[in-house]
């Protein structure tokens, strides 16, 4: 059995957990604590260690979700959950754009520990305050349309939608994979 | 009763200087942010508080999990010394620091002590002072 790690990270509120807690199989192992900094003022309860969630994922591979906090003041575990990863997921909430800057961080970090995989997913996006997709990119930096990661609306809520943005950052890995293994044949022939 | 905080880091102050062996201790929230801490220089409370918290956390979730019951107390052990947590009250937790020659068993008496007087000044139980 090949097992598969993937870590989910993004700012404070953009549904790391929920997006475990709708895909696992198991029930999903959450370290949640009662928030007493601004985070508060978004919801009762956040994450303080990391999420976990299982999921079979064909005959042989099993993926093992990673969430990660969405404060700063736990980037350690950031850089822990990430270093063993084989592509992470970046949450980002569409109609909070005050959340931008801190996504565009937690992306630089996650960009600068691993040469991995990866997607964009655009959560709450049916919100009327949404913004949309191609302004985000431009706000997380992506200024030209080229060598972007793919990027998917994501409800966090519906197992339809957080499996099909699981099947595109499979999809992701497998290109890269097949990509690298090109490249190996190229050297080995030359 | 308020919460006195600088009769809390005063506490800490005073405790991290006269127990033998420790090098420094905090108080924390349990989602990671400082409520008071003597630590020693270079070490940002900040990232020490939530170290502390997703520690706390996940050795809480090993206790339920694994059936080993509420968590009273997760003790690190280094080349260069102790950190240890103990819960303190439902809002905070209590870390201290100490150095690889700390006895544990006097390490641990300590820690009772010192915290049965911070949960007296964070539940607002101390007395007022009366001028």
């Amino acid at each position: 059995m090949e097992i598969m790690r993937i870590v989910v990270t993004g700012p404070v509120g953009a549904g790391k957990s929920s997006f475990i807690r709708t895909i696992s199989e198991i029930e999903a192992v959450d370290t949640d604590r009662k928030a007493t900094d601004e985070t508060a003022a978004l919801k009762t309860k956040t994450t303080v260690a990391m999420d976990f969630g299982r999921l079979q994922f064909g005959q042989n591979v099993a993926l093992h979700l990673y969430g990660t906090p969405g404060q700063e003041r736990f980037d350690f575990m950031w850089d822990i959950l990430i270093r063993k990863a084989h592509a992470f997921v970046l949450l980002v909430s569409s109609h909070r754009p005050q959340d931008f800057r801190s996504a565009r961080r937690i992306l630089a970090f996650m960009r600068h520990r691993a040469k991995i995989p990866m997607l964009i997913g655009l959560s709450h996006a049916d919100n009327p305050a949404a913004w949309p997709m191609e302004e985000i990119m431009l706000a997380l930096g992506y200024l030209s349309p080229h060598n972007r990661p793919p990027t998917v609306p994501v409800n966090a809520l519906e197992t339809t939608s957080v499996a099909n943005a699981l099947a595109a950052l499979i999809e992701a890995y497998a290109r890269d994979q097949m990509a690298e293994l090109n490249r190996l044949n190229k050297d080995a022939l030359i | 009763m308020a919460i006195n905080v600088t009769k809390l880091e005063m506490t800490l102050q005073q405790f991290v200087a006269n127990a033998s062996n420790v090098q420094g201790a905090a108080l924390v929230s349990p989602d990671g942010l400082t409520l008071a801490s003597s630590l020693p220089g270079g070490m940002d409370e900040e990232r020490v508080a939530a170290m502390s918290a997703a520690m706390l956390s996940l050795g809480e979730r090993i206790g339920r999990e694994l059936n080993r019951g509420d968590i009273a107390r997760i003790l690190v052990e280094g080349e260069q010394g102790y950190g240890i947590l103990t819960s303190c009250t439902e809002e905070a937790v209590f870390l201290i620091l100490a150095d690889h020659n700390a006895k544990l068993g006097v390490i641990n008496l300590e820690i009772k002590n010192v915290i049965g007087e911070l949960r007296k000044q964070l539940l607002g139980l101390a007395q007022p002072v009366g001028l």
